[in-house]
């Protein structure tokens, strides 16, 4: 049949090149398709480097200036290309062998003998620690510690260093400004900053591939500018602020604090010749001072702790009758309260829950003063 | 006896027996599946034998079939072959399908917003089995699109095909091709990376210069969804170029395929009397049978041309993927999709509202209403001379604005920018700079300079010896009162205490070919940057990533508009300060690069 003149004349041959054509593309679909696992891998790799490589332009120009071009830190901020971020162990050695006496010192089948010996050889592991600790003299005088060498572990921090630095650079560290010059700024869009959320990942991985793995050195330790610095209560870097104002009045006196763990006989030594502000007590009472107390937070109804209205009178009316204060005066049942809180509990109350702290955040002045103002509640009780 | 109102299957095998029964089961059903042809029919047709009952079955699924009532049921011998028609209308329509299949299949991976599209891209790249693959079929498939839709549009001209009785079939055919372009540009934009974003940019912003200004802002607000393409832009683009588009095109592909049963396809111009259309009127002996012939044909192509794609993209082309799309960023050397350079080209001409609105409007236009504007009742080529020739001045002028189009023609940037760039441009449009390919090994780290390649090989080490001592014997002055140093320190953030320059090391032979591009293009735009010099740095701040930063310095030149201001001897001016001493200016940039990116998906990798 030569009426029709198509390409391929006779329908046989159509029908053979169709399925000869038909069967080669299921064998190269089929070739393609078992080498895609192979194909995608390769893939993820290239597209890592590319994305370190976008990572390392954002860096260059947006984190360079804090962190340091090489990321070992500034004063501005610190040091990202740091065996301390990557919890590289320098003394990894001696901290295993520690870790496995002491806990065979702490085993109840362990004789006495061998308890000697082991805190014989805890003591040699130390000085051995010491002598080393003499390479990284340096470091250690920057801030580092060498039993403290993993980052996220001194955070406490549960998720992977990945998690830990796309976080940080996705919403900053809002509260970094109190203890560096500027806070960590929040660099992605969905927290107000300039960075698309892929870009915070580009920024990951650059930081990441900083990691050497098992191949950190000395050098690499000493070569950091900057480590970081611990998180301040912001309460006590004002308190802070508020002693260098004092002092800066009193022409160089330090204020005397009344201390944790002094004892009330002594404490009322010190707040002889002190004379209480009740006003100023009031302040500090109700947080209005630069220490910011918290006392009003649960000494407000009596649910969490004794409410406020009345505890002088309840002080002369109830407490001094307790066998154990005999001879006290109410001045030193507060001061005892305050300072050290779990002395004596008031009944149907739990312990604990009052800070042991104040001893570190009152001078013998504010104690004069809270007493004072506490004195003004003598209303009857209720 | 059955319970049903006619007898049962069980029935039939009672009394016809199990096989017979079955056998007649099945040709029935053939032959309500097929409109007309039963087992024996189709046995016959595959064999290439003639009927064996009348009527002729093979025409029945024609006038009683859906899927063929859209197809003649023969054709003129003298269509059937390569030419006239060169199978470009079946293979547009072939395409037509073969982005809807791949595309269904790219939708399931795909979402359309700003956040998230190029994540599934990648995703689609790197944790999808075949997702490459059929990724690279679909833009594959939308380019040759274009190409085969136009060449149709180009072949029916020649052929005279579009003239009467067939101008509407010849509308309708300028349709699809805006439609099928208008596909393409608007899936441009679904990947979300640089490429699409600056593309699709330009492609909108003709909108925007609509007049009057009302309605030149309000189109564009409604096409891009806001002032810049953003989530609400790419939504819009997605649904152009999944539902509203593709709803047009199958609609005009239907009355376009109806238009070809109504006055068949037309035959080569010299198989007819001027004036006649025979088409229809298909003499017995002339007639070949859509079955067997043109189906077995059809499906025939069908396989070749889908192993012919599949060929291709496993070893000879891969769908590009730049990087992710930035609206603040806009690359180098920008351009349209390739079927829209042309009217790049143009609005490189001069008015926005002329050359990017009224010209391309004319255009379309005029391929409307050319059956009803060329009437001559003749489709012979040698009555055609005029027609011809303004077919062929188009054509030229399509090919030189697309030229035009190029980033090449008409785009001028400082001599410093462009040579930085050629060094260090990102991937794009297919190509790359210089320093870009050079193997990770070769990029030795370390100090180089054009200086070493404008000396003679001999004098190369004394020529870097006295540059050394420029730059460390003194402080080097560059613009805004820093030093090369601090400049490089301070702008660029590359730490560097000091800078000793060093010959590119003599086994590193593509460094060395990249430095001596460089040197080329220095001593080409020597006129410009005058007493310049170029340098590479090269480090490696982390391992397994290096930075490669390209520096050039030169003395302030006087320029007017844009151009050099030249003296007697074709040599530029210095522009002095107040003291009377040159001004030295500098421009640098960079790139890093790590051991495992790759560039371009190597086809076939």
């Amino acid at each position: 049949m030569s009426l029709q003149r198509l390409l391929v004349n006779r329908i046989e041959q159509r029908i053979l090149v169709g399925t000869v054509a038909f069967l080669a593309t299921l064998v190269l679909v089929g070739w393609i398709a078992i080498n895609e696992g192979g194909r995608m891998a390769a893939f993820d790799k290239e597209f890592t480097g590319r994305s370190i490589e976008d990572g390392a332009m954002l860096f260059a120009s947006n984190c360079s200036p804090c962190h340091g071009a090489d990321g070992r830190g500034t004063a501005r901020a610190p040091a990202l290309n740091s065996p301390l971020l990557f919890g590289f162990d320098y003394f990894a050695d001696i901290h295993k062998q520690r870790e496995a006496l002491t806990t065979e010192q702490g085993l109840p089948t362990t004789t006495q003998a061998r308890k000697d010996e082991i805190t014989k050889a805890l003591a040699d592991l130390d000085t051995q620690e010491k002598q080393r600790e003499g390479a990284i003299d340096a470091a250690i005088k920057k801030g580092y510690n060498p039993d403290q060498f993993n980052r996220l572990t001194n955070l406490g921090w549960s998720g992977s260093l990945h998690n830990y630095i796309y976080s940080t650079v996705f919403s900053g560290r809002p509260n970094s400004a109190t203890y560096w010059p500027n806070p960590m700024p929040n660099w992605a869009q969905p927290t107000g900053g300039p960075l698309r959320t892929d870009q915070v990942e580009d920024l990951t991985q650059f930081v990441l591939n900083f990691d050497k793995g098992d191949a950190w050195t000395t050098d690499d330790l000493l070569a950091v500018n900057q480590f970081p610095k611990a998180a301040q209560d912001p309460a006590i870097v004002a308190q802070l602020q508020d002693q260098i104002n004092q002092l800066q009045q009193s022409g160089g006196v330090l204020p005397v604090y009344v201390g944790v763990d002094t004892a009330v006989p002594d404490i009322m030594k010190g707040l002889q010749g002190v004379t209480g502000d009740a006003q100023h007590g009031q302040q500090l009472y109700t947080g209005q001072t630069p220490q910011a107390l918290p006392c009003t937070g649960c000494h407000l109804n009596g649910s969490v702790a004794p409410p406020m209205q009345g505890t002088w009178t309840r002080i002369q009316t109830e407490r001094l009758k307790q066998p154990q204060f005999a001879g006290w005066t109410g001045e030193q049942y507060i001061a005892d309260s305050i300072i050290h809180p779990s002395d004596y509990v008031v009944p149907n109350y739990q312990d604990g829950l009052m800070p042991h702290t104040f001893g570190s955040q009152l001078t013998y002045q504010d104690l004069a003063d809270l007493i004072a103002y506490l004195k003004t509640q003598d209303q009857p009780s209720s | 006896m059955s319970v049903l109102p006619f007898p049962s299957f069980l029935d039939d095998v009672k009394e016809k027996g199990l096989k017979r029964a079955v056998f007649e089961g099945i040709n029935e059903v053939t032959e309500r599946m097929t409109a007309g042809l039963n087992v024996q029919d189709i046995r016959e047709a595959l064999r290439g034998e003639p009927a064996s009952r009348k009527p002729n079955p093979r025409l029945q699924p024609h006038a009683d079939g859906f899927w063929l009532h859209m197809r003649p049921s023969y054709f003129h011998k003298s269509v059937t072959g390569l030419y006239p028609t060169f199978r470009l209308g079946w293979l547009s329509t072939y395409f037509v399908f073969f982005e809807t299949i791949t595309g269904i299949l790219l939708m399931v991976w795909y979402t359309p917003s700003p956040d998230i599209a190029y994540a599934n891209m990648l995703a689609m790249l790197s944790n999808v089995p075949l997702g490459q693959f059929v990724r690279d079929l679909h833009r594959l498939g939308a380019e040759a699109m274009v190409l085969i839709v136009f060449l149709h549009m180009l072949r029916t001209f020649f052929t005279g095909s579009y003239k009467r009785p067939r101008e509407f079939t010849w509308f309708s055919g300028v349709i699809l091709l805006i439609c099928t372009a208008f596909l393409s540009f608007s899936g441009y934009l679904l990947p979300w990376d640089q490429l699409s974003l600056w593309a699709v940019t330009i492609g909108a912003s003709m909108v925007e210069a609509a007049p009057p200004e009302v309605v030149g802002t309000n189109l564009n607000l409604l096409l891009r969804g806001g002032p810049d393409i953003g989530a609400n832009g790419i939504l819009r683009f997605y649904l152009l170029h999944v539902l509203l588009v593709p709803a047009i095109l199958f609609i005009f592909l239907g009355v376009h395929y109806y238009k070809v049963i109504i006055h068949a396809h037309s035959l080569p111009p010299s198989e007819e009397n001027i004036g006649e259309d025979t088409a229809k009127r298909v003499p017995l002996d002339k007639r070949v049978y859509f079955t067997p012939d043109i189906i077995t044909s059809e499906i025939m192509w069908l396989a070749v041309t889908t192993l012919i794609l599949v060929i291709l993209v496993t070893w000879f082309y891969h769908a590009p993927l730049e990087s992710h799309a930035n609206p603040q960023v806009t690359p180098l050397g920008t351009t349209a999709p390739w079927y829209f350079l042309w009217i790049q080209g143009a609005l490189k001409l001069g008015d926005k509202v002329l050359w990017g609105i009224v010209f391309p409007t004319i255009v379309v236009v005029f391929l409307i209403v050319l059956p009803y504007i060329d009437v001559s009742k003749t489709r012979r080529w040698a009555h055609r001379r005029v027609a011809f020739s303004v077919c062929l001045v188009l054509l030229s002028l399509l090919v030189a604005f697309s030229y035009m189009g190029l980033p090449e023609f008409g785009v001028h940037n400082s001599a410093d920018t462009t040579i930085i760039h050629e060094m260090l441009q990102e991937p794009q449009h297919k190509s790359l700079g210089q320093l870009l390919p050079v193997p990770y090994d070769q990029l030795v780290p370390g100090i180089y300079t054009t200086r070493q390649f404008e000396a003679s090989p001999d004098q190369a080490e004394s020529a870097i010896a006295a540059l050394n001592t420029q730059i460390n014997g003194g402080n080097y002055p560059v613009e805004g009162g820093k030093t090369l140093i601090s400049y490089m320190n301070d702008i660029q953030f590359l730490p560097a205490t000091s800078y000793t320059f060093t010959a590119v090391p003599s086994d590193a032979t593509q460094l060395q070919n990249a430095m001596k591009f460089f040197t080329e293009e220095m001593d080409a735009n020597a006129n410009e940057l005058l007493n310049g010099w170029g340098a590479v740095v090269i480090t490696e701040p982390q391992k397994n990533l290096k930075r490669v930063d390209v520096i050039i310095t030169w003395d302030e030149v006087q320029v007017l508009n844009g151009n050099l201001v030249l003296d007697a001897n074709g040599k530029s001016q210095l522009v002095k300060d107040a003291n009377g001493n040159s001004i030295r200016r500098i421009n640098s940039d960079h790139f890093y690069i790590h051991r495992d990116a790759q560039y371009f998906l190597e086809p076939g990798g």
